[in-house]
């Protein structure tokens, strides 16, 4: 019990914390509760985000307004055609001085990346940050520089195919451990936006509400979040699904697996639980496997898309009724 | 390759109905060797660059050598080629086979002979099957072949076949049209493998999406119909036993209306005497308490080999229920008779008997149905109405001659009793007149000469009883005559055809004995089935003879009529008590002086306890009773649900909320897991809840979306709302959380919960759910399922290894794809 009590005691630090961290993002993205929730999300889970939408909807205000809102720092890549994979790490330059060679780090070199437009930059420059994302390291001429915790890669992109784009590989998609769409927002929202964002940017007037030390003890408080055997067999099944699922050509990847139990971990934090429940892998589902998945051409045929195929999964696989696991439709009570 | 298979497959499955022909198991291996052996060739036969047509000869071929090998490998050639001294074993073997089929009744030893005609038979038969299903393509037409496999045991044995052995003949039938369906598909170019895909981890759910194959509804129909099949009539309370396979009366067209199935009698008489059981087969009572032997069939012909009975001819004019039988052929007026009244209550056991039990001479016979009577053999028949259940009454006429009317009668048999009756095959060995007339020699009249020939039989011919003799044919005659060990077939046949030697017209009589006295009634049992002599002389008609020995040591309730025990002055052996009086069986009550004819006690060999005769329940009774019956069938789910729903509840009285009260490790963990069942429970009672009243939870739906959706939908008030987000909570900590924690009593809740529930539902739900809980059905369900997961599995098996095919992407071997129909 005592260790339960412990985390209790933590989790209502890291659900306060985890508020302000929202309101504060909300006071600039209007009626967006579920966006916000779940950009938290990714970033307890030490994930990274990909936010695809039209243009226009509020993108990269939501990446600004998160990095704002924590007190860390933060920088924001621009991706263009001619983008260099080393504007992104950084490089060796020769100190005429000291005459020897000085690493002057990239924009990686930060807690929070906004990469913005993402799939403008080349493929050589989009996989510069695929070591970053997966390994939160960087090598530059050999030497590997360690990147700070909390890290996290907010990517935006449009999903239009446009002029000058590069669609983002399936391995750095993986990378990404939810993607999310903004949306159009409602009328009632749209209006409010309208008398706030007309006279000044709120964007200025956002102050810090946490700290890099804080952020980090909400991580760890959320690394201790209970997964039982059930849940994990659960989510195994869910990415199974998706494998034998004859509306995918490719299904989810076994990292897809570990960054649906680690986000349904901070789901579950987020909500003041210490453990992690069927609902918590439901709600995530979509987000987080989506993405990941090529629709087979039957499935395209019918317009099909691998969010709704992914929903119609999670309709069909049965939750875990028992302690042990396995969804006896019995239960041991009978 | 699966269809030559799955056909000899099928004929393997039906041949294995036969075992109750047989009394030994040598028989199947050699049968199975047969069906091996074609399905070898036939799989052989059936690879490509084989001509179609060469696989049925090529099977036969092989099915000859292996019958060579088998059966006379001492005839073969280096043991394996035949040669023509093959063809003469395999020939005489078959003969014998033919001979001992006609001897035996079943079932029958496993003797070469009868082994090879079954083996050959089985062989033809899976040909057959083969020719249809793999070489013309028409599956379903092969079940006609499997069908006339099936008929034999069904048509031999009067027991009804054994619901097994129609479940496997019958999957192995429907395995044979599922292997057929599948080559069919797969000859569209698409890789047909049928798997059901459900539950955890896999796509297709409960084969409700759009994956459904078409092969599952199949074999989901064959299984239901099978099922349906054996168990519609095994639920269905009827009111006469009707056997799946009852067989009997045939209905044709033939000479003179309806024509009968007639059984061979003495091939079912000692079948029914080894018996293990000795049910009552029927009672009666009569006017003067005297048991009397009750005779079903005449058996006329004897052609060499057995004693037959030649087709009755029942007119119409000689319906029972016309009026008086015909007179007894042969009797004279001036002979005394004795007016009898008999009332039999044939047991409703009893099937398929289309030949009343009666006392000879029946004069009339008040039956229900359409009976009639033999004009010459006084037999009285039905051709669609069964004795099974009769309850009938016999008046009687019955002639009483004394011995000395008897000795007087010397006159010749009338023209067409003579002819009938005196008929004796040319081929007829000598030996068996030799011994007759030197059996008689020094008596004057067909009567001493049949008394002497019955007391020979049963005293002074050294004679023992014995079941395990065979055959009623001139061989089997001269063994027994020589032997002297025999039952009362051999008895009776020997008697017939000595008596016949001697000129006196005789028959065989099949029926019953009298019985035993038991409760007030004549009590006749399966063990009483008997066969006897009847004699013709000239004046008085046929008289019963009994030379089969009687009591423990012979047939129990035999009885040697009065009228042929031998008079005191020609034997002197008896006492003067027995001498003749007047009257077949007269005396057995009243002459206590005669131990043999005092009424019997239940035998040694007879149950002590009286067996319940079925006195017969009115039909509205039945009905009712029935009806009864299937009601309280039909509450039995709602009965099952009460009483989970009640061990559910109890639970909680042992489940002591989570803390700690005991210092001891283990009681903790008893009391967590006692915890953890109550709160299940309680669980699964909310959902039950739920199933009954069509408010549906679907297997993906989590406890607290299931407290969601019914709170919100179905606007629960704050109260029920508490109770059923409390269950839905507790539940989910229970399975999730690391410490399930302080989880209170959760019994009231379920009540608040349940009523509220049922608050929403209309009142006809309610009741439903009451009577019929949805809940139990869907466990029946479930099992249903998983048996046909099972059935999937087993379609899955492979023989071989699949060859990897090099294009596309490397698919899991075992999860095939179900592709049915074409792509859209």
């Amino acid at each position: 019990m005592g260790i339960t009590h412990d985390v209790g005691q933590e989790l209502g630090g890291l659900v306060a914390t985890a508020h302000r961290i929202g309101e504060a993002i909300e006071s600039v993205i209007e009626g967006k509760r579920d966006v916000v929730r779940l950009t938290l999300t990714v970033l307890l889970a030490e994930g990274h985000l990909l936010i695809e939408d039209v243009p226009g909807v509020g993108k990269t205000m939501l990446a600004k307004a998160l990095a704002r809102s924590i007190d860390c720092p933060v920088r924001r890549v621009q991706f263009t055609p001619d983008l260099l994979p080393s504007d992104i790490t950084g490089v060796s330059a020769f100190n005429q001085q000291t005459r020897e060679f000085e690493f002057k780090p990239g924009p990686v070199f930060a807690n929070i990346v906004v990469g913005d437009e993402i799939n403008r930059a080349s493929p050589k420059t989009q996989s510069a940050l695929l070591e970053c994302m997966e390994e939160h390291q960087v090598t530059v001429d050999g030497t590997t520089y360690r990147l700070d915790t909390p890290f996290m890669v907010i990517a935006t992109q449009n999903p239009i195919e446009m002029e000058g784009t590069y669609p983002l590989p399936e391995a750095q998609r993986d990378r990404f451990t939810a993607r999310i769409a903004m949306g159009y927002p409602e009328p009632a929202a749209e209006l409010e936006m309208l008398d706030v964002h007309g006279a000044s940017s709120p964007l200025d007037k956002l102050e810090p509400v946490a700290t890099t030390a804080e952020v980090r003890a909400l991580i760890d408080a959320v690394r201790a979040v209970y997964v039982s055997q059930p849940i994990k067999k659960y989510a195994i099944d869910m990415v199974t699904a998706t494998r034998r699922s004859p509306d995918l050509r490719l299904g989810a990847s076994p990292r897809a697996t570990l960054h649906l139990v680690r986000a349904a971990r901070a789901h579950a934090a987020l909500a003041g639980r210490d453990y992690v429940i069927p609902d918590d892998l439901q709600d995530l589902a979509v987000p987080v496997l989506a993405h990941r998945l090529l629709p087979s051409l039957e499935a395209q045929g019918q317009r099909r898309r691998p969010e709704q195929v992914i929903a119609d999964l999670v309709r069909r696989v049965p939750v875990p009724e028992s302690r042990e696991g396995g969804a006896d439709g019995a239960g041991p009570a009978r | 390759m699966r269809l030559p298979i799955m056909a000899g497959l099928a004929t393997a499955a039906v041949a294995l109905t036969l075992y109750p022909l047989f009394r030994e198991g040598a028989w199947f291996w050699t049968g199975m060797g047969a069906v091996l052996v074609v399905a070898v060739v036939s799989v052989l036969t059936t690879r490509p660059g084989v001509p179609r047509w060469l696989g049925p000869p090529l099977e036969l071929v092989g099915l000859g050598l292996y019958l060579a090998v088998v059966f006379a490998p001492e005839a073969a050639w280096g043991w394996l080629v035949p040669t023509t001294d093959t063809l003469v074993a395999l020939a005489g073997l078959l003969g014998e086979g033919f001979a001992d089929i006609q001897r035996y009744a079943a079932p029958v030893p496993s003797n070469p002979g009868i082994t090879l005609l079954t083996a050959g038979g089985v062989g033809l038969i899976a040909v057959l099957v083969d020719l249809l299903a793999v070489r013309l393509r028409r599956a379903a037409l092969a079940g006609l072949p499997l069908l006339a496999l099936f008929t034999v045991p069904a048509a031999v044995m009067t027991d009804p076949l054994g619901w097994p052995a129609f479940i496997l003949g019958a999957l192995g039938f429907v395995g044979l049209l599922a292997a057929d369906g599948r080559e069919r598909l797969s000859t569209w170019g698409r890789a047909v493998l049928v798997r059901r895909t459900r539950g955890a981890g896999t796509a297709g759910a409960s084969g409700r999406g759009e994956n459904t194959p078409i092969s599952l509804s199949g074999k989901r129909i064959g299984v239901a119909a099978i099922a349906l099949a054996v168990g519609l009539p095994a639920l269905v309370p009827t009111l006469a036993p009707n056997p799946l396979f009852g067989f009997g009366v045939g209905s044709g067209n033939g000479e003179g209306g309806n024509t009968i199935t007639i059984p061979d009698p003495i091939a079912s008489l000692r079948g029914q005497l080894t018996r293990n059981g000795n049910d009552t087969v029927l009672t009666y009572g009569n006017s003067d308490n005297v048991p009397r032997y009750l005779r079903m069939y005449s058996l006329d012909t004897f052609d060499g080999d057995r004693w037959t009975m030649s087709q009755p001819k029942g007119r119409p004019q000689n319906s029972v229920a016309e009026g008086p039988l015909p007179p007894p052929p042969g009797l004279s007026p001036d002979v005394p008779v004795k007016e009898v009244t008999t009332r039999l209550q044939v047991s409703d056991a009893v099937e398929n008997l289309s030949f009343l039990p009666l006392p000879y001479p029946a004069n009339t016979v008040r039956v229900d149905g359409d009976w009639r009577a033999d004009e010459t053999t006084l037999m009285v028949f039905s051709t669609h109405d069964t004795a099974g259940g009769q309850d009938y009454e016999v008046g009687q006429r019955e002639p009483t001659p004394t011995p000395e009317l008897l000795g007087e009668l010397r006159g010749d048999p009338v023209e067409d009793v003579a002819a009938r009756y005196l008929d004796l095959p040319a081929d007829l060995p000598p030996q068996i007149r030799f011994l007759s007339e030197r059996l008689v020699s020094g008596t004057d009249t067909p009567y001493q000469a049949a008394v002497k020939l019955q007391n020979w039989f049963t005293s002074s011919g050294g004679f023992t009883y014995s079941l395990q003799t065979q055959g009623n044919g001139s061989q089997a005659l001269l063994e027994f005559l020589s032997n002297k060990t025999g039952y009362c077939e051999q008895f009776a046949a020997a008697m017939a055809v000595m008596a016949r030697t001697l000129r006196i017209p005789a028959r065989v009589a099949i029926g019953y004995t009298g019985g035993t006295f038991l409760d007030g009634v004549w009590r006749v049992r399966t063990h009483d089935l008997h066969a006897w002599p009847e004699l013709y002389f000239q004046g008085v008609g046929w008289l019963r003879f009994e030379p089969t020995p009687s009591g423990g040591l012979g047939q129990a309730t035999a009885q040697v009529p009065d009228y042929s025990r031998p008079p005191v002055e020609v034997t002197g052996t008896q006492g003067p008590s027995a001498g003749p009086t007047p009257g077949p069986d007269s005396t057995g009550l009243s002459d206590p002086l005669n131990p043999s004819r005092a009424p019997r006690d239940p035998d040694a060999n007879l149950p002590s306890t009286p067996v319940v005769v079925d006195t017969g329940t009115p039909v509205a009774a039945k009905i009712g009773i029935g009806l009864l019956v299937l009601l309280l069938i039909g509450l039995v789910p709602a009965l099952g649900r009460v009483v989970a729903r009640h061990r559910r509840g109890r639970v909680w009285a042992h489940a002591v909320p989570a803390e700690v009260t005991d210092a001891r490790a283990g009681s903790a963990e008893v009391t967590a897991v006692r915890l953890g069942r109550a709160v299940h429970g309680t669980w699964r009672e909310l959902i039950d809840t739920l199933h009954d009243l069509g408010l549906g939870h679907e297997l993906s739906e989590t406890p607290r979306a299931l407290a969601r959706r019914l709170v919100e939908r179905h606007e629960l008030d704050a109260e029920a709302a508490a109770a059923v987000t409390r269950i839905a909570w507790a539940e989910e900590r229970l399975r999730y959380a690391r410490t399930p924690g302080e989880i209170p009593s959760l019994k009231g809740d379920l009540r608040v919960a349940r009523r509220a529930l049922r608050a929403v539902v209309s009142r006809g739900r309610r009741l439903r759910a009451t009577l019929l809980p949805a809940s139990t059905l869907l466990r029946l369900r479930r099992a249903g399922e998983s048996m046909l997961d099972g059935f999937d599995r087993l379609e899955n098996i492979r023989l071989w290894p699949r060859r990897d095919r090099a294009e596309g992407p490397a698919e899991p071997a075992e999860e095939p794809r179900v592709l049915t129909g074409s792509r859209r």
